[in-house]
């Protein structure tokens, strides 16, 4: 079945276009990145899989339309981890991350022990638990984004969406954000679908990769398929040497800059 | 990890509650004048000076401050998140302005000639709250159309619509000031810095009613208020549909707000400061922030005009100076203490 | 070409000479003649210009300006708290005359650099407003009439002072407005009439002339009187609003009247009447009940 499938799917800001003519199939258990120049599309074709925006053209989320659903229904489907995290009030990690439950009980009940335990397994996954009490405004970029990932996983969906995940980690915490999720879609087969600035990394985690260009897709397949010298000298116009590693058997970009 | 869970929920509400019943007794007991209890209390039924006093003249006040302290404290709390701005409160809305200006106008303009007709019963509705609700309303309308775009409420310009429409009946309110004589200028300060001088217990049940069912609705909404502070978007998906809430709670609090402004002209400083300091005091959690505000709100107001009448006796003060009076310094001394830690401003 | 700093300095002198030259004192006029030309900026004012002799040299009056019933058909110069500068200064007035606090410092002193000659009166004590006959007397150029004017209204006090002499005070709350409840303070000139009128006002120790006073205060001082000097119209509302506190001995004894006379709230020549009135609402039984005096209404004896 697909998890996610979008046919012909075309969406313009007021009058300027931003997708045209989409057409994306992903299947329960795959983990998909999408690829692409700012400006190429990817962080409006997640929005409008998430149910934020609609477009012209069909959606359909476990072969039904997007729109069938309601939205509590939609929030135990799937979870969004956006870009940038902001709270304009004081809450502290762990009640963020309890946020993530608020469709599993009533809301006019408070979280029930299951509710805390899912909460903290979610934190501990993403190796959060341990400033579970702090406040979310005094954590790092990359600290809170743990916890946004970490809300995610509460509310234990079948589809996670990610923008940018690894925006604001360290190193250490980039390759940790990324292996776990590859041990959610195996191990679990979770349904990941990420857009992604970082070429390399997104050549070493995701099976598939989807090169949006200008609002088109590109390209769509394996690594070896999508990362080719002249995929990134069309799409993003400069000139890179692809090589292959070779313990993972991935391409890697190496960049050629004009000055050196 | 420490998060709402029942035993605060129960241990805080309760402590307030008893703190609240304390605090109306006490200041039903309180006052410019001595009263002899045990003889009021004898006397509950008759007319006695006493008893008149306690039952008469402050307990409606008192019941009347509780239930419009709560009320300005929950609307302050609902707004905030709304506008997603911890300094958002009642007044901003437009709607304290709007009622304020409606009730100086019908203040100024009534026909007064119509009184003594219908047997003199016209006399005994209350005209001027009525025309300040009416002035809320308008405003209401005014700022809801003004921030609806696409089916949703726009913080950005339910502010600034807010601000502008206050800047615009502020200017109105001082021309009239400069053309009324001197007995409409006293009652045009009483809807600029409010009053809970009431006998009326049918205004005060009244107030009760209306307040106590708006903020019961709004406390059902506590957990979505907690999810919209996330961002729309993120609210989105955790299955919150943003735009219907906010509109809800724009009109839920502007009919509250206005109800209340209508009866005792503007009271500021509740809405904007009780709602801070229960958030620094147990948590931001809409849950347990939306029962603990309505009371604390009480409390606070029910003591402010209780020094509004002790401080210049015999002469009262307006409640609104009281508040902003004792409650800026107060909340800036405990930001102080507490607000850098915790206060994400 | 002159240098820059000389032109600056040469601007402020001219200023300096202009404001010297313009601005006249505000003191009397007396040593610039008699006023004959008077715009008035005060009802009581207009009143006891009238009250003087001298309502024929009144060229301007406010919008309130309704007795004696010649001051209406006078031209009208505006509102007297913000008054039209342009419609003053158009009838060549030599003299204006207004009520310290009642008007807008900054205007008089914008009348006085317009060269107009300003004499602001206190009227806040009976006293005082007596001094103002005087005073207003000697502008117009005729110091005996304003004796002969505060002769008149001294007698009329110690009339209503001798016949209230020998019966206790009653203790009495003047009210002039309802919601919120603004009552008549001490310093006031009310208060020191109702004293006259043989009244004890339940709020004369306060040190405002007006203030908010909490329900809880009237009911404990009990007054044996109530008044409600304001505006309105509908004088059945004053009972209503204190039925329900019966234990004040006003309500009891349905003593809770309506008296919105000018007479005693504009702090002018009728005062003396106002008195008088005042006194029969207070201690009815020492008047002659058959001499009802207008715009009163006695709920009972």
């Amino acid at each position: 079945m697909n998890a996610i499938h979008a046919e012909n799917l075309s969406f313009s800001y007021q009058d300027r276009p931003v997708l045209h003519g989409i057409s994306l199939s992903v299947s329960c258990g795959e983990m998909v990145g999408i690829l692409g120049p700012n400006g190429s599309g990817k962080t409006t074709l997640l929005k409008i899989f998430s149910g934020i925006l609609r477009g012209i053209g069909e959606v359909r989320l476990k072969n039904k339309n997007i729109e069938k659903y309601n939205r509590p229904e939609l929030s135990r489907l799937f979870a969004v981890v956006q870009q940038e995290p902001r709270v304009n009030f004081p809450y502290s990690a762990a009640e963020i991350v309890l946020m993530g439950r608020a469709t599993y009980h009533s809301p006019l009940a408070l979280e029930t022990p299951h509710d805390l335990e899912v909460a903290r397994t979610s934190m501990d996954r993403t190796d959060s638990l341990g400033f579970a009490n702090r406040y979310l405004h005094e954590l790092s970029g990359g600290e809170k984004q743990r916890v946004m990932i970490a809300r995610a996983l509460a509310q234990e969906p079948e589809i996670l969406l990610l923008d940018e995940p690894s925006a604001f980690l360290d190193l250490k915490h980039q390759i940790q954000i990324f292996e776990l999720l590859l041990r959610l879609n195996r191990e679990r087969g979770l349904t990941i679908v990420a857009a992604l600035h970082d070429l390399n990394v997104a050549a070493l985690f995701f099976p598939r990769l989807v090169m949006l260009c200008n609002g088109r897709i590109h390209r769509d397949g394996a690594p070896s398929d999508v990362l080719t010298e002249k995929t990134i000298q069309d799409v993003y116009g400069i000139r890179v040497r692809i090589e292959y590693d070779s313990a993972t058997k991935k391409p890697q970009l190496f960049i050629r800059p004009s000055l050196s | 990890m420490k998060v709402l869970d029942r035993k605060k929920m129960i241990l805080v509400n309760s402590a307030l509650l008893i703190l609240l019943v304390l605090s109306a007794a006490a200041c039903t007991l309180l006052g410019p004048v001595r009263i002899d209890l045990s003889e009021a209390l004898k006397n509950i039924f008759s007319s006695t000076a006493d008893a008149e006093i306690l039952l008469r003249a402050r307990l409606p006040r008192v019941l009347l401050g509780i239930a419009i302290g709560g009320g300005m404290a929950v609307c302050g709390v609902v707004l905030q998140a709304l506008l997603a701005n911890p300094l958002a409160c009642p007044q901003m809305l437009g709607v304290s302005g709007g009622a304020s200006l409606g009730g100086i106008l019908g203040l100024i303009f009534f026909p007064n000639w119509l009184l003594p007709l219908a047997g003199g019963r016209l006399g005994e509705i209350s005209w001027i709250p009525l025309a300040a609700f009416l002035g809320a309303l308008f405003s209401m309308v005014l700022v809801y159309r003004f921030s609806l775009f696409h089916g949703r409420l726009h913080p950005y310009h339910i502010l600034l619509s807010g601000v502008i429409l206050n800047s615009f009946i502020a200017a109105v309110i001082m021309f009239l000031n400069s053309i009324v004589d001197f007995y409409q200028a006293q009652g045009l300060l009483f809807w600029l810095m409010g009053s809970l001088s009431t006998r009326a217990y049918v205004t005060v049940g009244f107030i009760w009613f209306y307040i106590l069912l708006g903020f019961l609705w709004l406390w059902s909404k506590g957990l979505a208020l907690n999810l919209i502070t996330l961002g729309e978007d993120a609210a989105m998906h955790l299955g919150v549909e943003p735009g219907a809430l906010q509109r809800q709670i724009f009109i839920a609090s502007s009919l509250m707000i206005g109800a209340m402004v209508s009866v005792s002209g503007m009271i500021g400083f509740v809405g904007l400061m009780v709602p801070h300091v229960m958030r620094l005091l147990i948590g931001s959690d809409h849950r347990l922030l939306l029962p603990a505000s309505f009371l604390a709100g009480g409390i606070f107001l029910c003591w402010a005009d209780t020094l509004a009448r002790v401080l210049l006796a015999p002469a009262e003060l307006p409640v609104g100076i009281v508040t902003a009076f004792f409650g800026g310094p107060f909340f800036l001394f405990l930001l102080y203490r507490e607000g850098r830690r915790s206060l994400a401003l | 070409m002159i240098r820059r700093p000389r032109l600056f300095a040469l601007y402020f002198r001219l200023i300096g000479l202009f404001f010297f030259i313009a601005l006249p004192s505000s003191s009397d006029a007396a040593s610039v003649g008699f006023s004959r030309r008077i715009v008035s900026l005060a009802p009581s004012l207009t009143e006891t210009v009238f009250a003087l002799g001298f309502g024929d040299r009144l060229v301007g009056v406010t919008n309130h300006c309704d007795y004696p019933a010649e001051a209406k058909n006078l031209p009208k110069v505006g509102d007297f708290m913000s008054p039209s500068l342009e419609v003053i200064a158009a009838q060549r007035p030599d003299l204006v005359i207004g009520v310290v606090g009642a008007i807008d410092p900054a205007k008089a002193r914008e009348m006085e650099r317009l060269g107009l000659n300003v004499a602001l009166l206190s009227l806040s004590t009976v006293s005082e407003i007596l001094s103002s006959f005087k005073r207003i007397a000697a502008l117009l150029g005729d110091a005996e009439a304003g004796e002969r004017l505060v002769r008149k209204l001294t007698l009329q006090f110690d009339k209503v002072t001798n016949r209230v002499a020998h019966t206790p005070r009653r203790s009495t709350l003047m009210v002039v407005g309802l919601r919120p409840l603004v009552a008549v303070g001490g310093k006031n000139f009310l208060d020191e009439l109702i004293t006259l009128a043989g009244g004890a006002n339940i709020a004369r120790n306060a040190p405002q002339p007006w203030l908010n006073l909490p329900d809880e205060y009237v009911v404990a001082k009990a007054p044996q009187i109530i008044i409600e000097a304001g505006m309105g119209s509908d004088t059945a509302a004053p009972a209503r609003h204190w039925s329900d506190l019966k234990s004040i001995p006003a309500v009891k004894e349905r003593r809770v009247y309506t008296y919105n006379s000018d007479k005693i709230l504009r702090p002018g020549p009728r005062i003396g009447d106002g008195l008088e009135e005042l006194a029969r609402l207070i201690h009815p039984e020492c008047f002659d009940r058959a001499d009802s005096a207008k715009g009163t209404r006695c709920e009972g004896a």
